[in-house]
């Protein structure tokens, strides 16, 4: 592939250049410093807290500006009609396309792309440098390419240009390198919460699809950022859930059964649109680097064609969404509009025009959703709701299945309707969905598109899937039963000689544990008188103690420096449930590869 | 880090942070700006979009009307008022289940929503379930109105007096015109003809006699109401009444048709000899004169059948009527009839008996034969 995807020419950029001391400081201009600096005193824990709020409020504010300038491009280029007339919808998607693929090829390469496996990538390949061009570059060519009708979404992006900002406070502030790299997936949440109005997804989808891990370290800030900018934006663009869903109450348990239905026809279509993507896209990549000027182009004009007869599959679509909530289509109408919304979504995002995939996906969800409940209420009106229901619970489905983040796509439905009841379909509908796109598709859609682009991510979804080795996994039973603190000196020795084992475990009254090597046995007795008991002996030794169900990894940490560690239960330290050595450790690793 | 490498970095720190706080200020700003700047667009588009839809609804063209709706509704989506006028577009329109779709979800939020539940009243007319129809209607009457309420409760309930009539639900809509006469001011004389009217409607004439007399009490001259009281006076046998309402009407408003009326009216008083407070002698001239029209009355009619057709071919009713006319012409006196109450009755029994069949055989009255056909229909109770 002649063009990386995450451009290596900013994002491998030196890192930042730090700021020196003037040369010239002398001590007096030092004084003048440390009296100043004194003022503001704040722990770089502290500071981190204090600057993922104000990261939160930057990313409000521009996640605002952004989706103002996507609405006026969209004014300006297709008209305030949800249907604008035919020939602005032949020739804006396409002529947006053609400059966004200017500008990303010439000014803003970093730009293209969603923005989720870029802000990944600045985690984990780059110390959390995101460049501020890239921010600028994602607002200026989303803004056009979704204002000019292209099918993509600003949520993504938003993610991104959080990531950006933050990173740009931190570097200015001079963060170590471990905050720096914290900094970004706080930056994306505050991104993502404002771009949905929802900060729980927000700060869900962050720890599911960019750092992994529920680290203590980041969760704060990370929800620090993602409220901060989640208020921001409301102060801005007002309270409500982004969309408003009719009241919804489960009727009959029979009812859920519908819902499966819809998780399992939403799962097949979510691997479908994953698959149309992970194909297509490799493949335009690889045509010659001029047609990269043309393809947004391209595709902006079938994206016009299509959009001649079905305006709802441009631009992000929201609208419709909320109109398909309020049950305002058909059936037929809701899966027509499913089946254009992947088509022209594929056309957009595998020709490299920068843009989301949330909007759409929530979008096909609903629209795929609602005609599976429409179906069904034709076929079963006994046992399926109306309309609207399966439209919100559609779009979670797609999302599970599509993106495969199973926890945020059940509290993305939950939170941008408002909607609690809803939460048992949800719950079983995606459940089904993300099975399936799992058992059938290898990897995540973000993962696959890192690996097109040769980059090597961690995917979150195969460390959520590796299997956890925990202590009793590699424990063996003693081959003694452990001495007693009131042994003596003689009865270790009698012990020693029948064991095996290189240490003999001593079990205190108190339920601690020491050790005595087999090879330091003769000193010891030479040392002592033989009825000594092993408490005098051992008055100050203290053996670290493991339990069962510890990580092994844990186990690793305490292992060092003794060749046998006790692993008791937790009910009780005096029992002893088996021993840990190195090399059993190491046995039990290789067991599991 | 030493001390010097601190005290420098926290400088730093704060430097950047004052600056963050200006930046933070600065984009505060910028994007308050942005936003009114959008907001005011959006409303500008909602309202704009409104009108549009307003205007093609009015000049019929739901469809572009529905658009238009939609577009305003895409710009400020909890807009009550533009919902609810997408929904009336897509009834105007004739596309009711997805208008009823979106009045339910208006209904949902808003159930004492007058004006949804007329319009859910509307969409629920074509499915044929009359309960709903009625409950919708009910709903819209106890309903809140943003302007005008009791007109509008008023304007609701006679369509749902005119819906009963339809489905002859006759009890139901004599219940709902008796609320409608109660909210009705006294003094509006037009709501009252309105009542009026929708009483007759339910063939109820005694009350909306009373309605028109009442919107009379509020413009005694009015010519229409006094041209309603006299007919519905006259349909109900009341012909003291409808010539009073007659005779003021023609004054009012003089017209052939109703001196036509007047004149009937006169013929009818002035003939019945069975009229209140009318002396025997009275009665007797009355009797007679009714006898010598009637009797010259089945002679014409038999004269003219019999030119047109054989006499054998003549009804036998009208040829026992001539001949028994013609027995008791012998009998038939002024001071008999003075006599004889019995043989008065007799008399008019065989006019009326005349008229009648006459009337089928050689056509409707005039005059005074059709002033003796309506006194004998008064005498049975038949008024007309």
């Amino acid at each position: 592939m002649s063009e990386p995807k995450i451009p290596v020419e900013e994002a491998q950029a030196p890192a930042p250049k730090v700021e020196t001391a003037p040369a010239a400081a002398n001590e007096s201009s030092l004084r003048w410093l440390g009296a100043r600096a004194r003022s503001f005193t704040l722990s770089e824990g502290n500071l981190f807290l204090l600057l993922a709020i104000v990261i939160g409020m930057f990313s409000g504010m521009a996640v605002v500006c952004f989706r103002i300038t996507i609405e006026w491009v969209r004014l300006g280029l297709l008209g305030s009609a949800l249907a604008p007339p035919p020939l602005r919808v032949l020739l804006a998607p396409a002529g947006a396309g053609l400059v966004v693929a200017f500008l990303v090829q010439k000014v803003f390469r970093a730009a293209r792309g969603s923005g989720v496996n870029q802000t990944k990538a600045a985690v984990y390949v780059f110390d959390g440098y995101v460049p501020f061009r890239t921010v600028i570059g994602k607002f200026l060519t989303c803004s056009i390419a979704i204002g000019g009708g292209q099918s993509l979404g600003p949520e993504d992006p938003s993610l991104q240009m959080g990531a950006g900002i933050a990173s740009a406070l931190g570097r200015r502030l001079k963060l170590s390198r471990d905050k720096l790299r914290l900094l970004a997936p706080v930056g994306a949440a505050a991104g993502l919460a404002a771009a949905f109005n929802a900060p729980i997804s927000a700060v869900l989808f962050v720890i599911e699809e960019v750092i992994g891990t529920w680290s203590a370290s980041a969760l704060g800030a990370i929800v620090l950022a993602a409220v901060s900018s989640a208020v921001v934006m409301r102060s801005f663009l007002g309270g409500e859930p982004m969309f408003r869903v009719p009241a919804y109450t489960l009727s009959q348990p029979a009812e859920l059964l519908a819902y499966a239905v819809l998780g399992v026809v939403s799962g097949i279509l979510s691997l479908a649109f994953t698959k149309i993507i992970a194909y297509f896209r490799p493949k335009l990549r690889a045509l010659p680097e001029w047609t990269y000027y043309f393809q947004p182009a391209a595709a902006g004009l079938l994206i016009g064609f299509i959009g001649l007869r079905i305006p709802q599959s441009m631009g992000t679509g929201y609208p419709y969404i909320d109109e398909a909530l309020h049950s305002q289509y058909t059936w037929e109408i809701l899966a027509i509009l499913g089946f254009a919304k992947i088509l022209t979504t594929s056309l957009s995002f595998v020709s490299g025009t920068p843009g989301g995939m949330f909007a759409p996906v929530l979008f096909i969800g609903a629209m795929i959703g609602g005609a599976i409940g429409g179906l069904e209420h034709h076929f079963f009106p006994q046992v399926s709701a109306s309309v609207a229901p399966f439209a919100l619970v559609g779009m979670g489905t797609f999302f599970a299945g599509f993106l495969r983040v199973p926890i945020t796509s059940v509290f993305m439905v939950v939170e941008t309707s408002g909607s609690y009841s809803i939460v048992l379909p949800v719950m079983i509908s995606n459940t089904i969905a993300y099975l399936i796109s799992r058992k059938y598709q290898e990897g995540a859609l973000f993962d696959i598109l890192a690996k097109q682009d040769d980059l090597e991510l961690p995917s979150m979804e195969e460390q959520r899937e590796q299997i956890v080795l925990r202590v009793e996994d590699a424990m063996r039973k003693p081959d003694l039963p452990p001495l007693q603190a009131s042994d003596t000196v003689t009865r270790a020795l009698e012990i020693a000689e029948s064991s095996t084992e290189e240490i003999l475990l001593v079990r205190f009254p108190t339920g601690r544990w020491a050790g005595i090597a087999k090879k330091d046995m003769p000193a010891l007795a030479a040392a002592h008188p033989k009825d000594t008991q092993l408490r005098e002996v051992l008055s100050t030794a203290r053996l670290p103690i493991l339990h069962p169900d510890q990580r092994l990894d844990d186990a690793l940490r305490f292992i060092q420096g003794h060749p046998l560690l006790p692993v008791v239960g937790r009910a009780g330290s005096r029992k002893l449930e088996g021993v840990l050595s190195l090399p059993d450790i190491l046995t039990a690793y290789q067991r599991a590869t | 880090m030493t001390d010097t490498e601190n005290i420098v970095s926290r400088y730093v720190q704060r430097r950047v942070m004052l600056l963050s706080a200006i930046l933070l200020g600065l984009m505060f700003a910028v994007t308050a700006a942005l936003a009114r700047s959008y907001h005011a667009r959006e409303e500008g588009l909602v309202q704009e979009w409104f009108d549009k839809g307003n205007a093609d609804l009015a000049a019929g063209k739901p469809s572009q009307a529905f658009e238009d709706f939609r577009n305003s509704l895409s710009y400020g989506p909890e807009n009550p008022p533009v919902q609810l006028r997408l929904a009336e577009a897509l009834l105007a329109a004739g596309r009711l289940t997805e208008a009823r779709s979106y009045l339910v979800n208006l209904w949902d939020r808003a159930p004492g929503s007058g004006e949804v539940n007329l319009d859910l009243a509307h969409a629920s007319m074509p499915t044929g379930d009359v309960d709903q129809t009625i409950r919708y209607f009910r709903g819209a009457i106890f309903g809140s109105w943003d302007q005008a309420p009791a007109l509008r409760r008023r304007q609701v309930r006679l369509e749902l007096c005119d819906f009963l009539l339809l489905h002859h639900m006759t009890k139901e809509a004599e219940t709902e015109i008796a609320g409608l006469g109660a909210d009705t001011p006294a003094d509006n004389g037009f709501l009252r003809e309105e009542n009026g009217r929708l009483f007759l409607r339910a063939g109820e004439p005694a009350k909306a006699l009373a309605e028109f007399e009442a919107a009379l009490h509020t413009n005694p001259r009015q010519s229409q109401w006094l041209t309603d009281a006299a007919q519905v006076a006259f349909e109900d046998g009341d012909y003291l009444k409808a010539e009073t309402y007659f005779s003021r009407a023609d004054r009012e408003n003089p017209s052939p048709d109703l001196q036509s009326s007047l004149d009937l009216v006169r013929a009818v008083l002035g003939n019945d000899p069975r009229l209140a407070g009318l002396s025997e002698e009275e009665q007797a001239r009355r009797t007679l004169r009714d006898f010598e029209q009637g009797l010259d009355r089945v002679r014409k009619c038999n004269r003219t059948g019999a030119a047109n057709s054989p006499v054998e071919q003549l009804p036998p009713d009208l040829q026992r009527l001539a001949k028994d006319a013609e027995d008791l012409q012998k009998r038939v006196n002024l001071s008999a009839l003075n006599r004889d109450p019995e043989l008065r009755n007799d008399v008019m029994q065989l006019v009326s008996q005349i008229e009648e069949v006459a009337s089928r055989v050689c056509g409707p009255p005039s005059g005074l034969d059709q002033a003796l056909l309506l006194i004998e229909q008064r005498r049975q109770g038949n008024n007309p």
